[in-house]
């Protein structure tokens, strides 16, 4: 005890008040212990929470640019359409002006395209009739799958009829091909006729029907087909298809000629379903349809959309285009099989399209590449593969939102949610303000304010002791330790909102507490019944409202 | 002409696809999920029980309580893989039926896997009698397949109707978010309705198995069948598949009677179609109110 007074009395500090001349101020003065107010400011300025790079793509190449060089761009002959979407900015930190792909995906089809033009001639020489296979089966699958895509993700009806239409079309076409003799290069031409007629039968129904109970209707459309081509003789019941129409592949080539002729023949119908897509999901067409979606068809007619012909023209054009490629797949295999109508080509074509992404052309194609690897390359597999396929689907619906290709914007959605979290934890310890009022506050200086006034009363709460209390009680008015002359001087600067007065009503014998209102001509009004006899216990009095409102806030 | 023939095997024809048309009517209304791997529940149903016939015991009616059973496991595995982890996510109703679709192809090739493409064949659970009642004689199969069904649509109504589970289940189907805030589990109620679907598509594939072999894809035409029936009858209602799996297993027994067999599927689309263009929401077709697709 005597140990402790001893050191504590030896503790002098420095009056800042002793050079105005203050009564009894001494130049430095005896005080109690009290914590040192710089660690508290060194704890806020340093950040406790771990800060994580900011901003994105630093690895990503930008070409330099010049304001002149953004107006000298090539251009697609006769249109005024750029090669690619070029944007002129500024870089954030360096100011240099840089030049930006907006879309870069032009690059990549070109680089796929390039790819799938080289491809039969970078396989190894022992896979290579079993890819050239595969790829023309590819090249015929993402055809159908896109002309599907936009029905299912332009128009956003849920049709399953399309492996229908290509197999009504291809049946029909292998039919006269073979009773009348017809040419190869008619049947895609007769096939379009088929598609078309096909197109009108699954519009109508399109036009009353939605959702699900469309998407059923469709399925049990493909059924039917099954069911009557199976049991029909003309159709060829006995022999599983209908074989033998004529083809543009002859015979009497060699074989690698003849893979690589229906390999690029299908390809170059790939090309062509690209454009059709490009054409329509891009155009005024796929605008509309995209406007329109399911439910949302009072808005679009609102606007002045006539949504149900737009649907009628995308059931026709698609369906046109799947006849085109059924009377294809007869001059490519020489005629089809039952197995087009199954419910598990229906299936494959939907995990196709599924694991892909619905809705974008990208995923149509890739998709198919995918299940048709599983499918067709790695034949030796037996039903493994189709079980691969499943798990590969049911691995796509239960994690992604939408197929391979949703994941750029699912991971950017997941990201800015992460952020948006470490953002908010960041900004927690800064104060009273929360993120969302600190935007609303117009002077930001009160941010600030707020935010170093918090730090300082977590500092003078520490500084609140009984001996605080006892010396202010023995002397109210002029010099204290540093403990006490830091919290007067804190009070003596708040607001004028609530703060405290002493109203004198007899001098010298009452004295009572009141509050400032802090509003010009508002009165002060009384915050206690308590009367004190003396100023001295009257500034005590209020030392201790303020103290306890300290300690509470 | 004889009519009372035709009528016996409507009925027959719908006790079957009935079964499966409510089970996909109740999947749909309670929980959004249009539940397209009954083709597999049904094949593993009757593998379920194959297997208990040929390795535990012959007796008939533990044979058909057996593919009930395994129906109710084959319906709760169909709700684990898909149901349960996707419900709360975004684009539920289409990433659910493709789920739905992805688990019966996964689950038929590995029926396929693992008993090989050999049909299998059930025991005749009801026996070889005959009886004959207004000059109609009904073979054992018949009456029982009729019987059966129509008491297991009665059981199932009376729990909806008078259990806490069932009390559960129609809240869901009436408006699935406030059920969730007065304290209904999706997830516990999705797991009932899967098993009680399951356990009816288990009846009917040892029912349907009594007249035609098991293979690990004959669940497909029933499937198929029970959906456009719930269609026909307006996704949702009970009442409506009931009275579509009626029109259709009379139109399927007048087209096979008098069209013949090939004509079956042809007619019986053409009746959905027509009745979808008169009322685009099936028969019922006011139920479906309570969810949107």
């Amino acid at each position: 005890m005597s140990e402790q007074t001893k050191t504590k009395k030896k503790i002098t500090w420095k009056n800042p008040l002793a050079l105005w001349g203050a009564s009894g101020g001494n130049y430095e003065v005896p005080t109690i212990t009290h914590k040192d107010p710089s660690e508290i400011w060194e704890k806020t300025k340093s950040f406790i929470v771990p800060i994580t790079k900011i901003g994105r793509f630093h690895y990503e190449y930008k070409s330099s640019n010049h304001g002149s060089k953004l107006w000298n761009r090539t251009r697609w002959w006769p249109t005024r359409r750029t090669i690619l979407w070029t944007k002129g900015v500024y870089n954030r930190k360096s100011l240099k002006a840089e030049k930006i792909r907006k879309d870069k995906r032009p690059i990549f089809w070109f680089l796929g395209l390039v790819f799938l033009a080289l491809f039969p001639f970078i396989v190894p020489e022992d896979y290579k009739n079993t890819l050239l296979v595969a790829g023309g089966i590819f090249g015929i699958y993402a055809s159908i799958n896109l002309c599907w895509t936009l029905v299912i993700g332009t128009a956003n009806i849920f049709s399953l009829a399309t492996y229908a239409v290509v197999g009504a079309a291809a049946f029909g076409t292998s039919w006269l091909s073979i009773n009348l003799g017809l040419p190869w290069w008619t049947l895609p031409l007769i096939g379009m006729g088929v598609g078309f007629i096909c197109g009108i039968i699954i519009a109508i129904p399109a036009l009353r029907l939605d959702g699900f109970y469309y998407g059923l209707l469709t399925l049990g459309l493909n059924e039917l087909c099954r069911v009557y081509v199976v049991t029909s003789k003309t159709f060829g019941s006995a022999s599983g298809g209908l074989y033998g129409a004529s083809t543009f592949i002859n015979d009497e080539w060699p074989p690698m000629v003849q893979s690589i002729t229906s390999y690029y023949s299908s390809i170059i119908l790939l090309i062509l379903t690209l454009f059709l897509f490009r054409f329509v999901d891009g155009k005024r067409l796929g605008r509309i349809l995209r406007m329109s979606p399911e439910k949302k068809e009072a808005f679009a007619e609102a606007s002045g959309i006539n949504y149900k012909k737009a649907r009628v023209m995308v059931f026709l054009i698609s369906s046109t285009a799947l006849g085109f490629i059924g009377g294809f797949y007869t001059a490519y295999y020489r005629g089809v099989a039952f197995n087009i109508f199954s419910f598990d080509t229906v299936l494959l074509g939907l995990a196709m399209i599924t694991i892909g992404g619905i809705g974008r052309s990208e995923g149509a194609v890739i998709g198919t590449m995918l299940v048709v690897v599983l499918d067709k390359v790695l034949i030796s597999l037996g039903p493994i593969r189709y079980i691969m396929i499943g798990v590969l689907m049911i691995l796509t619906i239960l994690f992604l939102r939408n197929g391979i290709f949703g994941i750029r914007k699912q991971f950017r959605e997941w990201r800015d949610k992460k952020k948006g979290e470490r953002r908010s934890s960041r900004l927690e310890r800064g104060g009273e303000m929360l993120p969302e009022q600190a935007t609303e506050m117009d002077d930001k200086d009160e941010v600030y304010r707020k935010r170093y006034d918090k730090m300082q009363r977590e500092f003078l709460k520490t500084l609140v002791s009984e001996e605080v209390v006892e010396e202010h009680k023995k002397k109210p008015l002029g010099q204290h330790s540093e403990a006490l002359e830091r919290l007067l001087l804190y009070f003596r600067r708040s607001s004028q909102v609530d703060k405290y007065v002493i109203k004198c009503e007899k001098p010298f014998k009452k004295y009572k507490i009141m509050a400032l209102s802090g509003k010009r001509g508002g009165s002060p009004r009384l915050v206690e019944d308590k009367t004190y006899t003396s100023t001295e216990d009257a500034y005590h009095g209020v030392f201790l409202r303020r103290l306890q409102d300290l300690m509470e806030a | 002409m004889d009519i009372p023939f035709v009528i016996i095997n409507g009925i027959t024809i719908a006790c079957i696809y009935g079964l499966i048309a409510v089970a996909v009517s109740i999947t749909w209304s309670a929980l959004g999920l249009l539940n397209l791997s009954y083709g597999f529940i049904f094949s593993f149903a009757g593998y379920g029980a194959w297997l208990a016939e040929r390795y535990v015991w012959h007796d008939p009616v533990f044979v058909l309580f057996m593919g009930i059973f395994s129906g109710v496991v084959g319906g709760i595995l169909v709700c684990l893989l898909v149901f349960i982890p996707v419900h709360d996510k975004p684009n539920f109703n289409i990433r659910g039926m493709i789920g739905t679709l992805a688990v019966s192809l996964i689950g038929s090739q590995c029926l396929l896997q693992y008993f090989g493409p050999k049909n299998k064949l059930l025991p005749e659970v009801f026996g070889y009698w005959k009886i004959k009642i207004f000059g109609v004689v009904l073979t054992a199969d018949k009456v029982g397949v009729i019987v059966c069904s129509i008491l297991m649509i009665i059981i199932v109504v009376r729990w909806m109707k008078s259990s806490r589970r069932g009390l559960e289940i129609r809240a869901m189907m009436m408006n699935p978010h406030a059920a969730s805030i007065v304290g209904i589990g999706v997830r516990r109620t999705g797991l009932y309705v899967m098993a009680v679907t399951g356990a009816m598509t288990g009846l009917s594939s040892v029912l349907l198995s009594q007249t035609y072999y098991l293979a690990p894809f004959s669940g497909l035409t029933p499937m198929i069948k029970g959906v456009s029936i719930a269609l026909m009858g307006g996704l949702g209602s009970v009442k409506g598949a009931i009275i579509a799996a009626i029109i259709l297993g009379f139109n399927e027994a007048l087209t096979s009677r008098f069209l013949g067999g090939q004509y079956v599927l042809i007619t019986q689309f053409s009746l959905i179609i027509l009745v979808l263009l008169i009322r685009p929401r099936g028969i019922a077709g006011i139920l479906d109110k309570a969810r949107e697709a």
